[in-house]
């Protein structure tokens, strides 16, 4: 029942979301035409500011830092963004939500839309800075594809079911942004949290980097995602596997509460 | 195939309340968790029950408060009724209102994509109804300038054209609508009027002007505090309640 009309709904307002998203993105862009290149500049300030630290200050040696940073923080920009723009999400779209009936996780999808896009083009740093420290690649990059799709679908998940809670919640973005810098931390963008080969040695020691890897989706996702790219190495496809159920698990979760509570929305914002 | 008694709109004892979601602050329940737990209930529709048949043309009165607002709102589908049901019998529906909210910096034209993609029409239907909508907005240059630019007139008046010319088989009216300068507002008017009254159309006025409805509608319904008061032809219904409210 819940998956047909959610295949339903999705078919019935993907337009709109693409529409949107695009819409959202532009006009963005409308104010001042490079204001796209912020979409660059952003990674690449935030990479030099990380490399400063964990360079200068830690005295870290990792191999293709530029690429290892990126990697890291594109991931997590596109994760975080998603996460903090959907706690007031709903009462964001007020005008629309109190005029005509949307199932409300579209607004996610197009969120998702827009960083998706935006960390598409930073992405374009990786192949770029990929080129210049000629890294060697390995078949093993293919497994980018499975692993962007367990990090929109865990994104999806989480901030759905953030949504439907910061309709209700006053206060949940300042407990949300101290999170997520947490998380930002625990995930391991400037630094490595496991040990891989001679080279890079692990900053969090066994068992708690482990851990970590395990119980962090995107300590995961980010540490897989060099894994694939700069070591050719797999990814943990246990850990991998189980974070896409997970993901599925919290979609579902999502949906189900934000039909069964979408239509309270309206009296509460 | 559609005999002249079909049901377009089935409401059956409907009640909508105002309560249980109230907003809650997590510092405020951690520090003094006593104080929130009051909820207020209020409930704005206390079962309500109608129908309408396909092509007819309802008329909700009553004072401010009664209701009248959120049954609109319920019929929409933008909230559901804590109790009873609503049934459109697979009708499309929309709600006449203001804008669905325009974003400011794209232009009027994408506006027009953005708020028909919104009110259920895929690309090419609003493609058909584009140029239909884009006249009867009488922006014609601006159409492809940012809404931002637009004066409030004009913003009101494409508002009004998106709503008008993408119609839908059931039309909820809060308020006969008419805007811009007196000329557009005559123009809109006599759409409203040729909308309303067209015999396939289901609609749905909310108005607080007796004139208006008693020209439009085929029967009344009378709201107070959120009970039907009255039922019937507007000759039955609006005297009475002309006298109540005087």
């Amino acid at each position: 029942m819940l998956e047909i009309r959610f295949f339903k709904d999705f078919k019935k307002y993907f337009s709109y979301v693409v529409f949107a998203a695009k819409a959202e993105l532009k006009s963005e862009v409308a104010d001042s035409f490079l204001s796209w290149l912020w979409w660059f500049l952003d990674p690449l300030l935030y990479m030099l500011v990380y490399s400063f630290i964990a360079v200068v200050v830690f005295k870290s040696n990792v191999q293709y830092f530029p690429v290892f940073v990126f990697l890291g923080l594109n991931t997590w920009t596109f994760f975080s963004k998603t996460m903090k723009s959907s706690v007031k999400l709903v009462s964001a779209k007020k005008t629309i939500v109190t005029k005509v009936y949307v199932p409300k996780y579209m607004f996610v999808f197009e969120k998702i839309g827009v960083y998706g896009f935006k960390m598409i083009i930073s992405n374009l740093l990786v192949v770029v800075t990929m080129i210049g420290y000629k890294v060697p690649l390995t078949w093993r990059v293919v497994w980018i594809i499975p692993i962007s799709i367990v990090l929109v679908i865990v994104t999806f998940g989480m901030s759905t079911i953030i949504m439907h809670f910061g309709v209700f919640v006053e206060d949940l973005l300042n407990v949300i942004t101290v999170v997520l810098q947490l998380g930002f931390y625990l995930s391991g963008i400037f630094y490595s949290i496991e040990t891989i080969g001679k080279n890079i040695q692990g900053r969090v020691p066994d068992p708690y980097g482990d851990l970590l890897v395990k119980l962090n989706p995107f300590a995961l996702l980010i540490t897989d995602l060099r894994r694939v790219l700069l070591y050719g190495e797999n990814p943990h496809w246990v850990m991998m596997c189980a974070w896409l159920f997970a993901g599925i698990l919290m979609s579902f979760v999502g949906i189900k509460i934000i039909y069964k509570f979408e239509n309270s929305y309206v009296k509460v914002i | 195939m559609s005999d002249i008694t079909e049901t377009a709109i089935t409401v059956s004892d409907v009640k909508v309340r105002y309560r249980m979601f109230k907003k809650i602050s997590l510092l405020k329940t951690i520090l003094a968790p006593y104080k929130y737990k009051k909820t207020e209930l209020f409930e704005a529709v206390k079962g309500v029950s109608f129908e309408v048949p396909r092509g007819q043309i309802l008329g909700i009165v009553g004072k401010n408060g009664s209701g009248k607002s959120t049954l609109l709102k319920a019929i929409a589908g933008i909230f559901s009724p804590d109790e009873g049901t609503i049934d459109l019998h697979g009708h499309s529906v929309s709600l006449m209102s203001i804008g669905v909210g325009f974003q400011s910096k794209l232009s009027g034209r994408e506006n027009i994509y953005l708020s028909g993609l919104l009110l259920g029409f895929n690309r090419q239907q609003i493609d058909e109804k584009l140029d239909e909508i884009i006249e009867f907005s009488e922006l014609g240059d601006f159409i492809d300038r940012p809404v931002k630019t637009y004066s409030s007139g004009m913003h009101s008046k494409l508002a009004f054209s998106i709503t008008a010319i993408l119609e839908t088989e059931i039309m909820l009216v809060d308020e006969v609508l008419s805007v811009g300068d007196a000329k557009f507002k005559k123009k809109s008017f006599e759409k409203m009027k040729s909308l309303i009254t067209n015999s396939d159309r289901t609609v749905v006025i909310v108005s607080h002007s007796t004139e208006t409805l008693k020209s439009l509608c085929d029967t009344i319904l009378w709201l107070h505090d959120g009970e039907v008061k009255m039922q019937g032809s507007c000759e039955e219904v609006l005297p009475k309640y002309e006298e109540f409210m005087s």
